[in-house]
């Protein structure tokens, strides 16, 4: 399987300087909450230069590079960002594969009959990023998706590299082993036995590399000999449906965002395209008043056209999230639309569930304790003029 | 092997809904109740609504013999209360 890499590097920093939210050749820190702490989603190069690196904690990033400018993310612009890339290689084959931000594969096979060569084929790949999304793409084409990331991660921007078939290995020979998938772990344990290149590793008998690394051992020397036998899977288009508002000010009360929720929903589902069709998937996204936005996607456990049900949903998601600021516009996007106008409820079916349900969280509960804690009446001798002798409690041990 | 399940090795044990409770009770010469103790207070009794007496299960080693009183206190609560007359202790008990 041929397939193309198509790679821009270091995706929201290309993004903020495309904006202009951040300077052109200046080092550059976007960072993001994770947990209770802020790290680093991404830097430029010249903050990675000062040692700041993806996932290191923002505070030490302060430390590492005091004259960066630090960036709140706009995960929006991000997403927007991803989706008008993947949508221009989308025009250029109907095989893509959207992959983390700014990487994306696209199967080549069949199209160089209408290109000159392959070199061509990557050249307007890179034009279409370019005229599309406005960022360089680098591009490497090669047979298998691990040698075409290789070959487009070592190229410049705006570079084409085209491993002819059969080379993958020679290709790959004197690439640096930290290009390969594995974990930390995985990588420093390499560096350990000193295997520095992909050369280094495909010259080990493969059962000296299981034996060392297991499973992953045996997928690692693989992809050095430039074996990459994991199919290309291209994204399939999805029918998605959206609403946004505006607010007049700036709201901050979760209230405030419920009302225009609970307006986004209903005009939602007043469009034809969702008569009698079901969601499961809700993303909301705001923007905020500073400039910054914010997004979160809820799954729905089962496809659901309840707004109230939602609304719930999207009151908790807004309570548990708090937002970082005032919101200027809030969106709904509903997504993985269902062809079902109800569900079909078993006449005996849910009272049987709920009570199989009942005693799992009985059973749970009799596993914490050690003992059931939850008892049922029973009636002991009901016509008993003794009131301790009329009723009592047994323990409920389903 | 099979893990311990942490749990008293007893069979499911009944227990009687309704037991009643030992209560202090100032009783006048003919053991009709005239004053209770509740939560440190004493509560005057100003009615008795019903009273009634019940012997039972006269076979076992421990018979019932109760006399029990239904009865209003100054502060407005109605409260049952029984005089076992066997070992002449007072309990309330809800009755219903």
């Amino acid at each position: 399987m041929r397939a193309a890499c198509v790679f821009i590097p270091r995706f929201p920093i290309a993004i903020e300087i495309a904006s202009g939210r951040a300077p052109r050749g200046r080092a550059v820190v976007i960072g993001e909450s994770a947990d209770s702490r802020r790290v680093v989603l991404d830097c430029s190069p010249e903050a990675e230069a000062q040692g700041v690196r993806p996932g290191v904690p923002v505070r030490e990033a302060l430390g590492l590079c005091r004259d960066a400018v630090f960036l709140a993310p706009d995960p929006i612009r991000y997403h927007e960002g991803s989706e008008a890339f993947l949508r221009v290689l989308s025009g250029v084959s109907p095989l893509v594969e959207g992959g983390d931000l700014g990487l994306a594969y696209v199967g080549v096979d069949g199209l160089q009959g209408h290109y000159e060569d392959e070199m061509t084929l990557g050249e307007t790949l890179v034009r279409a990023v370019r005229g599309g999304v406005g960022l360089e793409a680098s591009v490497g084409i090669a047979e298998g998706k691990f040698p075409a990331w290789a070959a487009a991660a070592v190229s410049a921007p705006g570079e084409v590299t085209a491993v002819p078939a059969g080379k993958e290995r020679e290709f790959l020979a004197p690439l640096d082993i930290s290009l390969l998938p594995a974990s930390p772990e995985v990588l420093r344990r390499l560096d350990l036995y000193g295997l520095r290149t992909m050369a280094d590793l495909a010259a080990l008998p493969l059962g000296a590399a299981q034996a060392q690394f297991g499973p992953e051992g045996r997928r690692l020397w693989e992809l050095a000999h430039g074996l990459d036998r994991e199919p290309l899977r291209p994204r399939r288009h999805e029918e998605s449906l959206s609403e946004r508002l505006t607010f007049p000010e700036p709201a901050v009360s979760t209230e405030a965002l419920l009302v225009a929720g609970r307006e986004l929903l209903g005009r939602l589902f007043r469009q034809p395209a969702l008569r009698h069709r079901a969601v499961r998937r809700m993303r909301l996204r705001a923007a905020l008043a500073d400039g910054r936005s914010w997004e979160r996607t809820v799954t729905f456990r089962e496809a659901t056209a309840d707004r109230d049900q939602m609304l719930y949903v999207l009151r908790c998601t807004l309570e548990a999230a708090g937002l970082p600021g005032s919101v200027e516009e809030l969106s709904v996007e509903v997504s993985g639309l269902t062809e079902e106008t109800g569900k079909q409820e078993g006449l005996f079916v849910a009272k049987g569930r709920r009570r199989a349900q009942l005693e799992e969280a009985l059973r749970q509960l009799k596993a914490r304790f050690g003992q059931s804690p939850v008892y049922h009446i029973v009636e002991v001798e009901p016509w008993s003029r003794i009131p301790e002798r009329r009723l009592a409690l047994i323990d409920y041990d389903p | 092997m099979v893990a311990h399940p942490r749990t008293p090795a007893r069979p499911h044990r009944l227990r009687p809904l309704r037991e009643p409770k030992p209560i202090d009770v100032e009783a006048d010469g003919e053991w009709r109740p005239v004053a209770v103790t509740l939560g440190g207070r004493r509560l005057r009794v100003v009615a008795v609504q019903d009273a009634w007496r019940i012997d039972d299960e006269w076979w076992r080693e421990r018979p019932v013999s109760r006399m029990y009183w239904q009865v209003e206190l100054e502060d407005g609560q109605a409260l049952t209360l029984y005089d076992d007359l066997l070992a002449r202790v007072w309990f309330r008990q809800a009755y219903r």
